[in-house]
């Protein structure tokens, strides 16, 4: 299926190769498979790449398939069937997928991909309402000390980032992660009215889905989960308030099994230079994305880390039977 | 009156030729594929979102809104000429405007249906110019405690929904209840009900059942019974337009449809197919001609779909004002500012009020051209209903897959489509009404997820369902809701027996 | 719409009723059995496991409510099915299904549906029916796939295209 948009890069791409530009990566046709419906983070995340990876004359054309479905276990499992040894397809994975798979006891699991890279994260913040007698991260610390059960947290679906993430601070402050009153929402929208409606003690999040109501002041931001502060941002991080707390929901794209290492190598280029790019960069700036590129062997390896974090998470709440 | 001069702004800017132009392409396009069953209008968005890449800002929304309006319109066409659905909240008006196609009235039907979006359009968008803080304010103080004594009396109300034999209604309803058991349980991540199959994950589709059940399930019907009757469908009978009776009859739901939706869409789980249901049922109790409720009453078309569009309004408040999707839709309409850069929240009305009010004047505008483009149509539609029976049927059957088909086409999805279609067909053939099994599937899991999210936070305390002002009055409105007829039902059962 | 009893003729037990409460009994036992592996990690408040128990009792419950109204012969008056006509009708889906599971695409998916529905409403003339719906599928796959961007499964047929 080729849309029109893309109908005409075609020819704009023909155009610049009878020109005699060079780069033979201009011949790839990809297929990008987002393993969620229309409209969420992995769809953004595949649309955004079709859109720079043709605006950069990358590739001739990019097609994006939704397949729907369980954090992605249903669509992980007909890439790797289906996309078995092919060069020309991609799928967009992320931190969510790596709980949904173990969770859902999925027969398909991450080590059978090929990795092409990190991309994009987005850090995490804890909020509380204005008018809450809790400051800082260490006034949370202390309420959960004194009473696990009465300190809610509210945030998105269960098992998801914002869960794993209401664990490891539990952890991190020597308290007992089972006991944490985690309350799953669907969707941010319905998490944020039970927070502004004071409903919860806290909430967990993307930072850039509450920046607005922090920069207005309908909520207190007690701290971010990166390593270091972030330029723009006048946040304390958990590490500098004293707690061990770093967590990001990062998004990556994958290659199916059985694929060449040429192949593997045309599609890394092409995601590198993807990343360069003026197109996916703008649209970084754009969506509130941080750049963590982060490729091949160190993302593997990355990815290995992640997956047995948090497996050992959901265990600890319960999620995962050991 | 700083707000007339905001909203004045954004009309001269929606008005000029070009953007009328978008406005006009962006409804037909939304009708286009928004008459396919399963096919909603976030859906529709998000499909045709990359076409809207290439205008400016002012062009892109107002085709936006003209997508998102025709996809809504067209959900309703289908529900009301071949009875099937196109999203969950389209389906309140397939129960009357399917029987009043058949009867030769879909013209009434659709009209009252066009003329009603419209009419709750502009009152929900004027609603949304003004009363947004204030609703706001009220929205978030809806905890998950009040949402399940909401769902309660919606869960009552809808009884209007049940027919006749209360055993029949209930067992339908329950059927629902346990298709919307299966899938993963939001609240611990657990599978019920899925039988290790990862497509039965993310639970049963509601726009699957609804167009297996009425679209599927009819044409099997029909088909079954075809040498007993051959079912003539006259595609039109007295006027095609609606006479001033049709107009009398559907002023009044138009503006309680719109009471219901505004409100209830403003909520953050409110949802639109809550007061479709509300509005349906409210109608059919209020109807001067209660005897027509299930042959083809235009008041139970009219009141559902104004509800319908002024939910859709509704979703605007929080969106604009706190940065809170709450539909898939709005979550859609977020992607449209993202375009652009913009965060919808608290401070969009104040640094970008231009835009703000350039959107409100776009839905404005995008309803207009909505009136504009279909009531000329509306007779051209009901033409389809000419077509010889075998051929509609299979033309039915045809568009009803489809839908799933471009949506989800998995071969589990195709059968469970095709298993409610059995499902559709047996019901009608041992007269079980269809309608409480959707309405229990929609339901059953938004009041079982804010009940348990209700004990979660007071630790198990049932009694702070009672504490909060809010729930307890909507528990007592239940109360009386469920009592009420119950009482006068009896009664006329002992005179009914006396006969 | 029918649900007044027929008078003393339908007075006997209604086996299809009978079938009807024993499928929802049935349907109970599925829900707690499915409930009992159900893991109680619920820290506070009900857990997972509560909502299919109550759904099982009310099932349980309107079993016997269906049961009652069987054995009463309380059902309202069927007519005779044309069953020719329900299992061609299926059997189109069934196809529908095959088809697009293997590969075959949409055009000829939904002129198989199309075809055997129209045949199940009366129709005999079968190539003339199969012409149409063979235009009328490429025409919507036209529309859809190529105007519309929708992506709509592909097979032999839309290749060519």
């Amino acid at each position: 299926m080729i849309s029109f948009p893309s109908r005409l890069f075609g020819a704009v791409v023909a155009l610049t190769l009878a020109a005699g530009a060079p780069a033979l990566s201009q011949q790839l046709e990809l297929k990008i498979m987002a393993p969620a419906a229309p409209g969420g983070g992995w769809d953004q995340t595949a649309r955004s790449m079709q859109q720079s990876l043709v605006a950069a004359k990358i590739a001739r054309s990019v097609q994006v398939t939704n397949v729907a479905g369980a954090g992605g276990s249903v669509g992980i499992a007909q890439f790797v069937n289906g996309a078995k040894g092919d060069g020309n397809q991609l799928m967009v994975n992320g931190f969510v997928m790596v709980g949904a798979l173990a969770m859902n006891k999925s027969p398909v699991t991450l080590e059978q991909v090929t990795p092409i890279a990190r991309l994009t994260e987005e850090i995490q913040v804890i909020v509380v309402p204005a008018n809450s007698p809790i400051k800082t991260a260490q006034d949370l610390a202390t309420a959960v000390k004194a009473d696990i059960a009465k300190v809610t947290f509210a945030g998105g679906s269960a098992g998801g980032v914002d869960h794993v993430m209401a664990a490891l601070f539990a952890g991190a402050i020597g308290a007992d992660a089972k006991k944490v009153n985690y309350i799953p929402f669907s969707g941010g929208g319905e998490s944020l009215a039970a927070i502004l409606g004071g409903k919860v003690t806290a909430g967990i999040s993307g930072y850039s889905e509450y920046e607005g109501q922090i920069k207005s002041g309908k909520l207190r931001a007690i701290g971010i989960t990166s390593e270091k502060r972030i330029a723009g941002v006048d946040i304390p991080t958990f590490k500098e308030q004293g707690i061990d707390l770093v967590i990001a929901n990062w998004r990556s794209v994958v290659a199916p099994p059985g694929i060449t290492p040429e192949q593997r190598k045309v599609l890394s280029d092409a995601v590198a230079s993807m990343v360069k790019s003026d197109a996916w960069k703008e649209i970084l700036k754009q969506k509130g994305w941080e750049d963590a590129y982060l490729a091949d062997e160190a993302f593997a390896d990355f990815l290995k880390k992640e997956t047995v974090r948090v497996t050992d998470v959901l265990k600890s709440v319960g999620l995962v039977k050991s | 009156m700083e707000t007339f001069a905001a909203l004045a702004h954004g009309m001269a800017v929606a008005v000029q030729p070009m953007n009328l132009l978008y406005a006009l392409i962006g409804v037909f396009l939304g009708t286009a594929v928004g008459v396919l069953p399963g096919i909603g209008p976030a859906l529709t968005v998000a499909l045709l979102l990359p076409v809207t890449y290439k205008l400016d800002p002012g062009g892109s929304l107002i085709m936006f809104a003209g997508i998102y309006y025709g996809g809504m319109y067209g959900g309703s066409t289908t529900a009301i000429l071949i009875n099937t659905p196109g999203e969950s909240a389209s389906m309140a008006t397939a129960l009357e405007g399917n029987k009043m196609a058949k009867a030769g009235r879909g013209g009434p039907a659709l009209a009252t249906s066009a003329i009603g979006s419209f009419v709750a359009g502009t009152i929900a968008t004027i609603g949304l110019a003004f009363l947004a803080p204030w609703l706001v304010d009220f929205a978030v103080r809806f905890g998950p405690e009040d949402y399940f004594a909401l769902m309660c009396v919606a869960f009552i109300t809808v009884s209007a929904t049940f027919g006749d034999s209360p055993i029949r209604g209930l067992t339908s309803l329950f059927i629902g209840l346990t298709l919307g058991l299966v899938g993963i349980d939001k609240l611990t991540g657990q599978a019920r009900l899925a039988f290790g199959i990862p497509e039965l994950l993310d639970g049963v589709e509601v726009t699957t059942l609804a167009v297996g059940l009425f679209a599927l399930g009819e044409a099997l019907y029909v088909a079954s019974r075809r040498h007993h009757t051959e079912e003539r469908i006259e595609p039109v009978r007295g006027s095609l337009w609606m006479t001033r009776e049709d107009w009398k009859r559907s002023w009044k739901p138009w503006l309680r449809g719109t009471m219901f939706g505004f409100p209830i869409g403003a909520l953050p789980a409110g949802g639109a197919e809550i007061p479709t249901f509300l509005s349906y049922s409210t109608e059919k109790r209020l109807s001067k001609h209660p005897e027509e409720f299930g042959k083809g009453a235009i008041e139970g078309v009219a009141g559902p779909e104004a509800a319908n569009n002024a939910s859709a309004a509704g979703t605007l408040v929080p969106l604009l004002t706190l940065g809170l999707p709450t539909s898939a839709t709005a979550a859609m309409m977020l992607a449209g500012f993202q375009q652009y850069g913009l965060n919808p929240g608290p401070l969009l009305f104040a640094e970008r009020p231009d835009l703000v009010w350039g959107l409100i004047a776009s839905l404005f505008i995008a309803n207009v051209m909505l009136l504009v483009l279909n009531l000329p149509l509306v007779g051209l539609w009901v033409k389809l209903l000419a077509i010889p029976q075998p051929w509609l049927y299979a033309g039915i059957l045809v568009f009803a897959t489809m839908g799933t088909i471009a949506a989800k086409p998995s071969v589990v999805e195709l059968s469970m489509l095709a298993g409610f279609g059995v499902l559709g067909f047996l019901m009608r053939r041992f007269d079980f009404p269809i309608a409480p099994v959707v309405v229990g599937l929609i339901l059953g899991p938004i009041a079982e997820s804010q009940l348990r999210r209700a004990l979660a936070i007071s630790l198990g305390d049932p009694m702070t369902l009672l504490q909060s002002p809010m729930s307890a009055t909507l528990l007592g409105i239940a109360l009386i809701a469920l009592l009420a007829p119950f009482v006068m039902k009896g009664m006329g059962r002992f005179k009914a027996n006396e006969d | 719409m029918t649900d007044l009893p027929q008078g003393p003729a339908s007075r006997r037990v209604d086996r299809a009723g009978v079938v009807i409460a024993a499928v929802l009994a049935a349907l109970a036992v599925v829900l707690v059995w499915d409930s009992r592996q159900l893991a109680t990690t619920t820290m506070y408040g009900m857990g997972p496991e509560v909502m299919p128990v109550v759904i099982a009792i009310g099932l349980g419950l309107l079993a016997i409510g269906n049961l009652v109204d069987a054995l009463r012969g309380n059902l309202p008056a069927r007519e005779s099915a044309d069953r020719k006509a329900v299992w061609l009708i299926l059997g189109g889906l069934v196809l529908l299904i095959a088809i697009i599971g293997l590969g075959g695409g949409f055009i000829i998916a939904t002129s198989a549906l199309f075809v055997t529905t129209s045949a199940a409403f009366g129709r005999r003339a079968l190539l003339a029916d199969a012409a149409i719906a063979l235009v009328l599928s490429t025409l919507i796959y036209l529309a859809f796939d190529r105007l519309l961007t929708l992506s709509l499964p592909t097979g032999p047929l839309e290749r060519l295209l």
